[in-house]
């Protein structure tokens, strides 16, 4: 196949520069050397060979045995000129196991730089930005000029403003819209619907969506389980800012940093899951320290990759072979990013509760319920105090107690008798209590649970403040001689106020270690159980009981305060309720309203953060030797790397002071970067086609200077998107007719000249969408919860993960793209014929292919069956003659004024097609059905047939094409 | 004709000539000038030994310890405490603290004239074992499903890099221009643990992924025709869809027009041609009896929740696909991948086991497998094709102990085990009933020639004309390729015929 060399030479030749023309270094030699000769004579220590770096200009000038490597002005005296010229295989360069040779183009370049004085530069994308004089057409038409072409006329109205809506908001305009203009073909009118244009809210879910594939947003976490998690609430934030048009620096910042802002708004920490897109592993068995310092590493790949154009990956194993990142800095640059909380975990911790309107409203009125339910408490309580003080005369306090505990946990004695534990928490306990009993009779023993405050600043009856539980497994009653026990007391019966299901009081008595008292959901309240003595205790001088409470559930099920008390009243008259019923009715409603509030709190989307540790819990960053974090090699501190100079005002290393230095005035990378995938979206590839590649192999800019102006414009004008758009859209560069003649084929084959209006496919939710809207089905709706339009069933069949795919029904059926449910490890699958991504790593631009499978999606896919019967409705509606109603589809696609000849076969088909199904009734019934369509008062075959023309219409290759 | 269209003409119908995958390169051209230069590898790099591979990865990895590693040693230490040397500074996916030896749970036989000794799970095999190249020392740098696979199929352990079949799709591409050039096949109820990310093309333009055929439904997604859409009628929509076209390029002269059409062309041609090759109906008895496969038939396992407590040892559907394997490579498909679920027998629950689910898994895969070399030798393709055998791992010699740490009849388990395993490859260019590498006493580690994925994945490029070390793809600055930046990989050539 000879195209591809052709190819190859051509982009040289545009490149190369003519002879009269100065070499440069950085456009012409540095590419050159980057491709050939860095990896072993350029950053990589390791690999660095003869000690020679040929990406410094010191050391490529020293002298050397066979003396220095470049001799400026003197090719012949230059080393590297005679080993590039070389023919013997010991001495030639590159080698032969290179693999790499050199053209005699490219020698002669740069024999050509040293023979004109081997001045040095960086390399381009490194250089300051500065603004051309100029504007865009004149630095087209400059380009043009050398190459004896000129910008093409504007492009026909109609069809301009096709091109600008489906540009600017990723839908077709009206035909309204066309018309007006077409009439009032003005510079002012085209301004004016500029303008409605980018402050139509679809600008931002059409532009939003570019940012989702750099941020890798996807709705499931990936890997094995690939659970869902809710990443919406952070589309839609970017949605907004888009449509905000929120400058970059705050939109990087926020991003970013959004939660190290003083004071931040929920927005700006909704802002920060831009970074906790990033893939998490819930696969049984792995190690969450492995998949966190991925996460991190992905952030610092991303991070640079989206901002500033370059690839850091390689720098995570060994020093960048092309551009100026060493494995330190690497990790310097990872220390930045290596101090939030978030570590791989179940749950995705940390996360964010959003809220909507209404959600707030209704968390509103939940917390005063659960106010109003307290107070309530509250009241009938203190009615009931009375009643209390009475039953507690019954019961006698201890004279004195002592208690220990097996854990080693402080167990102390409070002055109403109660025993607080504190200090050592094992997962079980025994609690041994010595109570120093008046003479008397005693006929029951009362055990009281009383809240404290746990170290979360709650109340609990348990020590576990996540759930201050107890499991009583086993309570016993002896009675001491001296310090041995005499006498083991029988327990007849035990009742409490209250006993978790499954958890009976009685089974603290039934002499099994298994079983238990357990209260709860009612953990944070008081708590009483009565255990009554087979035989009263009679006893004649002071005595001792040992209480002896187990608590062997595990899990930290221990109490935290309580006391013990007996009584000589007959226990049949002995009551375990302090409560009335009143009080109790109160509580049941409280727990109930507090139970609707945790409820509604877990159904909220809780949403992923970024949160940085606290300073004394920050970890200590290490390299990580080959890239293994389980081999650390030596500590290093946060900085950027230090090709990029300093961070503005010599700020401390953090994420902030990250964000800020990404997009201060001076960073030449960002606004090339962005500017340039501006420019790609609108004319289909970029000013520096590799938009993912500004480092030195990358491709050069087609036009550095066009390059230049719109970064510098974008800057400038205060990091406006919108203000660059507009730029640009107005350029007659812009506007140019997309038409290919076989002379402009000739002179710029690939159109990197602008020599006429670009052409290309739409993007895969830009196809869809458009088909729903010509249709009339689009739903416009706004935000929310990703939507599943139908797709083909069986295609979720995760490992150990139970989530289904349902086709919506009603409008989430027809929402726009952007809405549609992204499983990472089962994208929407007519997306990814159409070049979209699944999501899982920073995705800079989508490869546009044009395959078989395209062309089965858009003709099979019920999608676009669904607009074809949409389609034809409308035709059938608007119009009754046959070319009538065919000349109504073809403008509600195309927008353009449609010509009498376009419309004849059409017509054909949809005449044949209607006499095939005249004689196949339940053909032209199924095609109806599975189409989802609406014949009203047609005959069939005659709606079916225009279900099939609508579908052609919609197959359109220029109905698919923005030109 | 106009001059300019005729040209475009000439040259598009060049390149489909090469087939599904090259179709779409027009537009690379047109759109993306690095794309179509990295793309000029149709041909060979080398000379092939393989014109194609079906790659059979069993998705969970069986234990080699049961099927291909006869260790008598261990039937020593059974039930005793794993020595230290098994577990200081390892990590493990689910062991905890000191894990018994666990034996071999089935006797082993020696088969053909090689006299290579397999497991009597693998008797079908054992018949066709001459034709293996049995690799005991394969080892791996990831030890759960999802990274290991990923590692396996597409040279890191991360997501969003071309598998091995993409790369080999877009190094070779198809040879039938009707049909994909790499195509996956699924079995066992579940898609393997990292989903579709296996097949994905990555960096590589979309055009290379992995297309999955489906032996239930669509074979291809949205590849039939709306109800009471006929041929006849699809026909005369596309004519009229071209005639339109067509006029639409002559106004605009976009050559990217003339691809788009041709595209919709092969589109039908595919509606024809894929349920063509995907129906095994017509294919004689004895082939059937060959494979072990049932035409039609829809195991309840494919759609259920949990589809291990289905399985049932004579249930086709991966037979069925070892037969549209057969099928596919025959009508041009360069790369068929097939992932079968189910191996990961840890022995936590029930259809995990060694004992008892490790046999059902072999009968179902085993015979059909053997059926596969036998039908490829007899038509004489075996010589052209490629066959790797294998999971993502190993198994550890050790009882996994995290749920209970004695013997029960149905959950007899094993861990995962990265440093040594078995794998197979069979088929052209490789050397038949060759035993490569040796693990120590236990199967622990290997003492002699161990093979790493780089190798193993180097190897496999190498076979089918691709040079691992110079087959790379320009893309963030870096020439990206299967076995990885560095060099380590290195092709087998002891193993190749």
């Amino acid at each position: 196949m000879q195209f591809p060399a052709l190819l190859v030479v051509g982009l040289l030749s545009s490149t190369f520069a003519a002879a009269d023309e100065p070499v440069s270094f950085s456009r012409d030699v540095l590419p050159i050397l980057s491709a050939n000769c860095f990896a072993c004579h350029g950053p990589d220590e390791h690999e660095r060979q003869a000690d020679l770096r040929l990406d410094l200009e010191a050391d490529a000038k020293k002298p050397r045995d066979d003396g220095p490597a470049v001799v400026p002005g003197s090719p012949d005296k230059s080393s590297l000129i005679a080993r590039l010229l070389s023919t013997d295989p010991d001495t030639i360069m590159p080698p032969p196991k290179a693999n790499k040779t050199l053209t005699p183009v490219q020698i002669e370049t740069v024999r050509k730089w040293v023979a004109q004085g081997a001045k040095w530069e960086r390399h381009w994308s490194f250089e300051p930005v500065t603004k051309p004089g100029g504007s865009i057409d004149e630095l087209v038409k400059a380009a043009l000029v050398r190459k004896h072409l000129a910008l093409q006329p504007s492009a026909a109205p109609e069809t301009l403003v096709r091109r600008l809506s489906l540009d600017l908001i990723g839908l077709p305009p009206t035909i309204e819209q066309a018309e007006a203009f077409a009439k009032n073909p003005t510079p002012a009118a085209y301004e004016q619907l500029v303008d409605e244009l980018l402050a139509r809210p679809q600008f931002g879910e059409h532009w939003g969506r570019m940012w989702l594939d750099l941020a890798r947003y996807a709705d499931t976490k990936g890997y094995e389980k690939d659970l869902g998690r809710m990443m919406w609430p952070w589309r839609d934030w970017v949605v907004n800012a888009f449509n905000a048009d929120m400058p970059l620096t705050q939109f990087t910042v926020e991003q970013l940093a959004g939660d190290l802002l003083p004071n931040p708004t929920e927005a700006q920490l909704i802002a920060t899951a831009f970074h906790r897109h990033t893939p998490s592993n819930d696969e049984g068995g792995t190690d969450d320290e492995e998949f966190r310092t991925v996460a991190v590493k992905d952030r610092v790949d991303t991070t640079m990759q989206v901002w500033m154009g370059l690839t850091m990956g390689c720098a995570k194993c060994h020093t960048h072979k092309y551009d100026p990142i060493s494995n330190d800095e690497y990790y310097r640059f990872y220390a930045v990013f290596n101090q939030t909380e978030d570590a791989d975990r179940y749950d995705d911790a940390p996360r964010l509760p959003v809220l909507t309107v209404p959600q707030r409203t209704e968390q509103g009125l939940l917390q005063a319920a659960v106010k109003m339910k307290d107070e309530a408490v509250k009241q009938t309580a203190a009615s009931d105090a009375e009643k209390a003080a009475i039953e507690e005369m019954k019961w006698k306090r201890p004279t004195a107690i002592t208690a220990t505990a097996k854990s080693g946990a402080n167990l102390t004695a409070q002055e109403d008798g109660a025993i607080l534990a504190r200090g050592k928490l094992d997962n079980e306990d025994t609690y041994t209590v010595t109570l120093t009993l008046p003479a008397g009779k005693h006929t029951a023993l009362r055990l009281e649970a009383i809240p404290t405050k746990l170290p979360d600043g709650q109340l609990g009856i348990g020590r576990k403040p996540a759930d201050p539980n107890f499991v009583v497994s086993e309570l016993t009653v002896e009675v001491l001689q001296g310090e041995e026990a005499s006498e083991s007391i029988k327990l007849a019966n035990a009742r409490t106020d209250f006993a978790q299901d499954g958890w009976a009081v009685t089974a603290a008595i039934d002499g099994d270690l298994k079983t238990g008292w357990a209260v709860s959901p009612r953990q944070r309240e008081p708590h009483v159980a009565i255990f009554d003595f087979a035989e009263p205790i009679a006893i004649t001088a002071e005595s001792k009981l040992r209480v002896t409470l187990t608590q062997n559930y595990g899990d930290k099920l221990v109490l935290a305060q309580f006391r013990l008390t007996t009584s000589d009243a007959d226990p049949a008259t002995l009551s375990p309720r302090f409560e009335s019923p009143e009080t109790r009715q109160a509580r049941n409603e409280l727990t109930a309203t507090q139970k609707s509030l945790n409820d509604f709190h877990a159904s909220l989307p809780q949403l992923p953060v970024l949160r940085e540790l606290p300073a004394g819990k920050q970890r200590v960053t290490k390299t990580h030797k080959r890239g293994n974090f389980l081999d650390p090699g030596h500590e290093v501190t946060a900085d950027i790397p230090s090709a990029f100079g300093m961070l503005p005002g010599g700020a401390s290393p953090n994420r902030f002071s990250v964000a800020e230095w990404l997009v201060s005035p001076d960073n030449p990378l960002t606004p090339r970067v962005w500017a340039n995938r501006v420019w790609a979206r609108l004319f289909g590839v970029g000013v520096v086609e590799t938009e993912e590649d500004f480092g030195a192999l990358g491709s050069p800019p087609s036009n550095p200077q066009l390059l230049d102006w719109l970064a510098a414009e974008y800057r400038d004008g205060g990091w406006s998107l919108k203000k660059l758009l507009k730029t640009i859209v107005m350029s007659d560069t812009y506007r140019q007719a997309s038409e290919i003649t076989p002379e402009l084929h000739e002179a710029d084959p690939r159109n990197g000249l602008l020599s006429r209006g670009a052409r290309f496919r739409l993007s895969a939710e830009v196809v869809r969408d458009q088909s729903l809207a010509v249709s009339g089905l689009l739903s416009l709706k706004q935000g929310g919860p990703s939507v599943m339009p139908p797709q083909p069933s069986g295609l979720w069949r995760s490992t150990y993960n139970g989530l289904k795919w349902i086709d919506a029904e009603g409008e989430d059926r027809y929402r726009r793209g952007i809405y549609t449910y992204l499983k990472r490890t089962t994208p929407y699958p007519s997306f990814m014929t159409f070049d979209a991504g699944s999501g899982e790593v920073c995705q800079v631009r989508r490869i546009r292919t044009n395959t078989p499978l395209q062309a089965l999606v858009t003709l099979n896919d019920p999608v676009y069956l669904e607009a074809a019967a949409a389609l034809a409705k409308r035709m059938v509606t608007d119009a009754k003659d046959p070319s009538d109603r065919a000349a109504r589809g073809l403008r509600l696609a195309l927008v353009r004024p449609i010509r009498d000849d376009e419309v004849t076969p059409l017509v054909r088909l949809q005449q044949e097609t209607h006499a095939a199904l005249a004689n196949a009734p339940d053909d032209a019934a199924a095609l109806i059905k599975t189409s989802r369509g609406d014949a009203g008062t047609i005959p069939p075959a005659e709606f079916a047939a225009w279900i099939v023309t609508a579908s052609v219409i919609l197959n359109l290759d220029e109905f698919l094409t923005r030109n | 004709m106009h001059p300019l269209q005729d040209q475009t003409r000439r040259h598009f119908f060049q390149t489909t000539g090469l087939g599904f995958g090259a179709a779409a390169l027009h537009s690379l051209m047109s759109s993306d000038g690095r794309a179509a230069a990295a793309s000029s590898t149709k041909e060979p790099m080398i000379a092939p030994r393989a014109k194609r591979a079906i790659y059979l990865h069993m998705a969970g990895s069986p234990s080699q310890l049961e099927l291909f590693e006869d260790k008598p040693e261990l039937k020593k230490l059974h039930m005793q405490d794993a020595p230290a040397s098994f577990l200081e500074g390892k990590r493990f996916a689910f062991i905890k603290g000191v894990p018994k030896v666990l034996a071999g749970q089935f006797p082993f036989h020696r088969y053909g004239e090689s006299g290579q000794s397999l497991s009597e799970l693998l008797p079908n095999l054992g018949k066709v074992t001459d034709k293996l190249c049995v690799i005991r020392t394969v080892h791996t740098e990831q030890f759960n499903h999802a990274p290991a696979q990923l590692f396996i199929h597409t040279g890191t352990p991360r997501l969003g890099n071309p598998s091995l079949g993409s790369w080999v799709n877009y190094g070779l591409s198809s040879v039938n221009e009707n049909l994909p050039g790499f195509v996956v096949l699924l079995s066992g109820g579940k898609t393997p643990d990292a989903g579709k990310s296996l097949w994905g093309s990555g960096f590589l333009p979309s055009v290379y992924q992995g297309v999955q055929c489906r032996t239930t439904g669509d074979p291809v997604l949205y590849l039939s025709d709306p109800a009471g859409m006929d041929r006849t009628l699809r026909r005369k929509m596309l004519d009229t869809l071209a005639e339109m076209n067509h006029a639409a390029q002559q106004r605009s002269g976009d050559a990217e027009t003339l691809s788009r059409i041709a595209q919709y062309e092969l589109a039908y041609r595919m509606q024809t041609a894929v349920p063509e090759v995907m129906d095994i109906s017509k294919e004689p008895q004895h082939i059937h009896d060959l494979y072990g496969s049932k035409a039609g038939f829809v195991s309840p396992a494919e759609s259920a929740d949990d589809p291990r407590v289905l399985y049932k040892g004579d249930d086709p559907t991966f037979a069925n696909n070892c037969l549209l394997a057969r099928r596919l490579i025959e009508n041009g498909v360069r790369f068929v991948q097939l992932y079968d679920w189910g191996w990961d027998h840890h022995g936590s629950s029930l259809g995990e086991s060694i004992d008892e689910t490790l046999p059902i898994k072999c009968q179902q895969t085993e015979r059909a497998i053997a059926g596969l070399i036998t039908d490829l030798d007899q038509r004489g393709l075996l010589d052209e094709t490629l066959i790797i055998w294998g999971g993502e791992f190993g198994r550890t010699p050790m009882l996994q102990n995290n749920v209970r740490s004695e013997l029960k009849k149905g959950y007899i388990g094993r861990d995962h085990h990265p440093h040594a395993y078995t794998m197979w490859l069979a088929g052209g260019g490789i050397k038949g009933g060759l035993s490569y590498g040796k693990t120590d006493d236990f199967g622990y580690y290997p003492v002699e020639n161990p093979v790493s994925i780089r190798d193993l994945q180097a190897t496999i490029l190498h076979v089918l004309g691709l040079d691992p070390h110079r087959f790379s793809y320009a893309y963030q600055g870096l020439d990206n390729r299967l076995i990885g930046p560095t060099d380590e990989g290195k092709v087998l050539m002891d193993i190749l015929a």
